[in-house]
């Protein structure tokens, strides 16, 4: 799985259909605007029908209490409707189906649902979407792709600095953030930088392995 | 069920070598599924309303204006939720979950935190915000939330035996040495940081459920009869795990919520616990007080042990911690005796967590042993080689595998054990900071259960394996796909591994660190069947090369079939297929667990060796663990590089468990009051020692051919205690009430016990 190749000729494997991007990426639809499809099911009995498209707000019913706004994701702009209450994380996951970044507390807390907000990282949980329309925001799913991981994203692969992968996406962004600010060279930087984000399963020695193998060839 | 005992499997390209997990790709980059990134058209959100008293009966729940808040579709109560049931007794590894009573049963509040109400809207801010405006009203009767737990009434009225042998009054009132001392652990909060979560989607009486669960299968049962339909109205699927630690085990309340919305709305809910009812109502590890007796005789000899324990369960649920899971095997002692009790509290219901019994028992009885050591000025690693036992001396049954001397000779020599100055406070580091030392032993048990899986070998060339486990962390797509790999000699690109899904054939449940030894006999075994259906294919096809031979002339090497010993003119798998027409073959394996056979030959165990260093700067009251080596004798490591992960995870989790976990309660409310993540604390990064991991290479062939036991949970086991006797040598302070706080180190020289 490690070698990925855009050859739509070569069967998916299972996992790989779990791999909504993978399956975007095969299907030609790239951008969330134009995400809809059903997933062949993984086992033959029943499998609900996947997302609709989301990002056509004249397409979708009106929910009392929303309003438009402009989102701009990983290079795209998006115009959605949300309830002005929504946090960037919950209209990422809920109303883009951009669901690489997770919840983990919704408290500032735990940093897994962290991203970069012009360029910064910043949990996304802490943010309402309304207040961010003019920001650049770039999630995991921004960084890279399974058939063509961002540096970092390999070096968690190789150096196995996850295990449930359940903050891996805030531990990657923060990684990826750490690269561009003042830290030192050492183990106890990258300890003390990615303190923010919680990995319960305590995949942290690997997590520095990883980050300093990138930091070492960056 | 087992056709044939497989031959022990000593040499494999695939199996023992350290491999990238296959779903890291995937896990990297965000595109892995998770239970609540799935989404379906008409979703809506559903957010519970949690009881504000611990104890007593709602006396009414005024929704009206929270039903007239905009987007908001239903609010149901006890009164509207529809029909719930509970499950019969559970039988084995099926219907099992610690909170029986189903949610909104009726109008008694047990718990703080108890689920009194749910709220369903079309956005989730809508719906937490009618989640909020629901009002509800008490008769509030008062509520016990004490972490008192020795010497208060048990359920039973008396403590009850857990394991006996000679008589241990006896050996204690004429001992010599003697240790007597109460150790107390809080209630611990798993906190897997994915949040429990179910999306629920209801159509034509049947249930497709999105679960957070270790045990997909279970899952199913419980949700059919708990919704009163047949189990095959129920499909329960959980590919991503964002981990569970034990917390997701069993179905929890909320699940029942989010399916009974689905159904009575019929369109799909999600429905999120938010961290705060993480601490409520998804389990807990109880808070425990154990206390240890030991005597033994002048040259260290154990003469008794008593070990007696008493855990808060909650109202409603009889939930046994199990501390003495070990006491009775653990050392040589002709005089044992354990006892367990349960006492009420206004609580959730606990459950499992890590290790559960066997790590909070060793924490207890490991720590005992180092102070015994003190007592008898004998070094502690030296005590614990003193009393290795021959056999398991509470059944009599020989260990299948027991390397526990290897594992402190081996630990010793890593750490560097030999230069350990026995004096408390008497080592520096280079900083002058004082170091303290600790050694703690540690113990899990390992066993089987049944299993069932497919294997299919596909027309493009790859093999589709299939079995209902799950893949919580620990790595189990990749260990099941090297033994499907080991078996067919296919590359792991090519191995489909398909788990996290009740509609497949039943496998373990991911607890008991038994999901990879389970599953090894009956992959091979379905392997194996696959292969004899290729081949007798083979002699059958027109067109292919091995028509009319004997199937055994033939065999299946590296996807290839040949005639035996030919390394030329074999032919691929695919084309075999392709040239019959026929889309794949299979086999199936099925395995019989040994869990709880009273016939095994064997006492099936891992073991390991605990070493921790710590600093103490006593002018700044700063307390660090610096330095880890563990030794761990777990049997073949089916992926050493998943394995070692698991080990160091357990070694961080248990830096927390001994320096930083606990779940407070607010004893007014009877609510947990640290119920959050920057006020429960867990290990972060910078709290992470450095961790040096040995497995001794043990295969334990008694179990499955491959040798393999499991190393989810025995990394936490004894770390505790490793760190609490480390803070004893480098401060004096013997600490036994967890977790080990910064005050117990600053008590007044002459009063050091904390």
């Amino acid at each position: 799985m490690a070698e990925h190749t855009d050859d739509a000729s070569k069967p998916l494997t299972s996992l790989e259909k779990l791999s909504r991007r993978s399956f975007l990426s095969r299907a030609g639809a790239m951008g969330v605007a134009t995400a809809a499809a059903t997933v062949a099911p993984v086992v033959a009995s029943a499998e609900p029908e996947r997302p609709q498209p989301s990002g056509d707000p004249a397409a979708m019913p009106e929910i009392p209490g929303t309003i438009p706004i402009t989102l701009k994701v990983n290079g795209e702009t998006h115009q959605l409707r949300i309830d002005p209450r929504a946090t960037v994380l919950d209209t990422l996951r809920e109303t883009l189906h951009l669901t690489g970044t997770k919840k983990g507390c919704d408290h500032g807390q735990c940093g897994a649902c962290t991203v970069h907000v012009d360029g910064r990282r910043a949990n996304s949980c802490l943010l309402l979407a309304a207040m961010h329309q003019k920001a650049e925001i770039t999630t995991i799913e921004g960084l890279g792709t399974p058939e063509k991981m961002h540096p970092m994203q390999a070096a968690f692969v190789e150096h196995d600095g996850y295990q449930c992968g359940y903050c891996t996406s805030g531990q990657i962004m923060s990684a990826v953030a750490m690269l561009h600010e003042p830290w030192g060279d050492a183990d106890t930087d990258v300890k003390e930088a990615l303190s923010g984000n919680i990995c319960r399963c305590g995949a942290y020695p690997n997590i520095v392995a990883a980050v300093q193998s990138v930091r070492r060839h960056a | 069920m087992e056709q044939q005992t497989p031959q022990p499997i000593t040499e494999s390209k695939i199996v023992g070598v350290p491999t990238p997990r296959i779903d890291g790709p995937l896990k990297t980059t965000g595109t892995a599924m998770y239970s609540s990134d799935h989404h379906f058209p008409g979703l809506v959100y559903a957010w519970p309303v949690t009881a504000t008293i611990a104890s007593g009966t709602i006396s009414g729940i005024d929704s009206s204006s929270a039903e007239k808040m905009p987007g908001v579709l239903a609010i149901y109560t006890h009164k509207n939720i529809g029909p719930l049931y509970r499950t019969p007794p559970s039988a084995g590894f099926s219907m099992i979950l610690d909170e029986r009573r189903p949610p909104l049963e009726d109008e008694i509040v047990r718990y703080y935190g108890q689920y009194v109400a749910v709220a369903i809207a079309h956005t989730v801010e809508q719906a937490r915000a009618a989640a909020e405006a629901v009002k509800v009203t008490y008769n509030k009767t008062p509520h016990d939330t004490s972490d008192k737990l020795l010497d208060t009434p048990t359920i039973a009225g008396k403590l009850k035996e857990v394991t006996k042998r000679g008589d241990t009054a006896a050996a204690l009132a004429g001992a010599a040495y003697k240790h007597d001392a109460v150790y107390s652990t809080p209630t611990e909060t798993h906190n897997p940081i994915e949040l429990h979560a179910s999306v629920a989607v209801y159509k034509d009486g049947k249930f497709t459920l999105y679960e957070t669960s270790q045990a997909v299968v279970n899952h199913r049962d419980v949700m059919a009869a708990m919704l009163g339909v047949p189990p095959e109205n129920v499909q329960v699927i959980t590919r991503f795990l964002g981990s569970g630690f034990g917390g997701k085990l069993w179905p929890w309340p909320h699940a029942l919520l989010a399916a009974a919305s689905a159904r009575n709305l019929n369109r799909p809910v999600k429905l999120v616990v938010g961290r705060s009812m993480m601490f409520q109502s998804v389990g807990h590890r109880p808070a425990i007080d154990q206390r240890v007796q030991l005597a033994a005789d002048k040259s260290g000899k154990l003469l008794a042990i008593q070990h007696d324990y008493v855990n808060h369960t909650s109202m409603l649920d009889d939930y046994d911690e199990g501390c003495a899971e070990s006491t009775g095997f653990m050392y040589s002692c002709p005089n044992v005796l354990a006892t367990s009790g349960l006492v009420r509290r206004n609580v959730g219901t606990p459950t499992s967590m890590r290790g559960p019994g066997a790590v909070p028992g060793l924490y207890a009885l490991e720590s005992a042993m180092d102070e015994l050591a003190t007592k008898l000025n004998i070094d502690p690693v030296q005590l614990r080689l003193l009393n290795e036992p021959e056999k398991d001396e509470s059944t009599g049954q020989p260990f299948s595998s027991r390397h526990l001397k290897e594992c402190l000779t081996v630990g010793a020599e890593k750490f560097g054990w030999a230069k350990r100055n026995p004096a408390v406070g008497s080592m520096k580091d280079a900083e002058g900071r004082t170091l303290g030392w600790g050694v703690a032993a540690c113990t899990w048990i390992a066993t089987r259960t049944d299993a069932e899986v497919n294997v299919e070998l596909r027309q493009d060339g790859a093999a589709r394996v299939a079995c209902g486990t799950q893949d919580i962390g620990t790595g189990t797509y990749t260990a099941v796909a090297q033994m499907v790999a080991h078996e067919t000699g296919l590359p792991l690109q090519r191995i489909d591994v398909v788990i996290g899904d009740s509609g497949l054939p039943p496998g373990p449940i991911s607890g008991g660190s038994w999901a990879t030894a389970s599953v090894v006999p009956a992959a091979l075994q379905a392997a194996q069947q696959a292969r004899k259906q290729l081949l007798s294919l083979s002699t059958k096809t027109d067109g292919c090369p091995f028509k009319d031979k004997s199937v055994d002339e033939l065999e299946f090497v590296d996807g290839v079939v040949r005639i035996k010993g030919q390394s030329s003119g074999g032919v691929p798998f695919a084309e075999i297929l392709k040239t019959a027409n026929v889309r794949s073959v299979s086999g199936t394996g099925k395995s019989t667990g040994l869990f709880g056979d009273p016939n095994q030959k064997f006492s099936f165990h891992s073991f390991g060796a605990q070493f921790a260093e710590v600093t103490w700067q006593p002018e700044i009251a700063r307390l660090h663990v610096s330095r880890v080596v563990t030794v761990i004798d777990a049997g073949r490591m089916i992926n050493p590089r998943a394995a070692r992960n698991q080990i160091e995870g357990a070694v961080v989790m248990g830096v927390g468990m001994a320096m930083l976990e606990a779940t407070e309660y607010d004893h007014r409310s009877g609510g947990p009051i640290n119920a959050s993540l920057a006020d429960y604390i867990v290990a972060v990064n910078a709290d992470c020692p450095n961790i040096d991991v040995t497995f001794l290479d043990y295969p334990d062939f008694n179990l499955n051919p491959l040798g393999a036991r499991g190393v989810g949970e025995i990394g936490l086991a004894g770390i505790a205690a490793a760190i609490t006797n480390a803070v004893h040598h480098a401060t004096g302070i013997r600490v036994r009430n967890l977790p080990v706080r910064i005050e117990d180190l600053l008590v007044a020289p002459g009063n050091k016990t904390s």
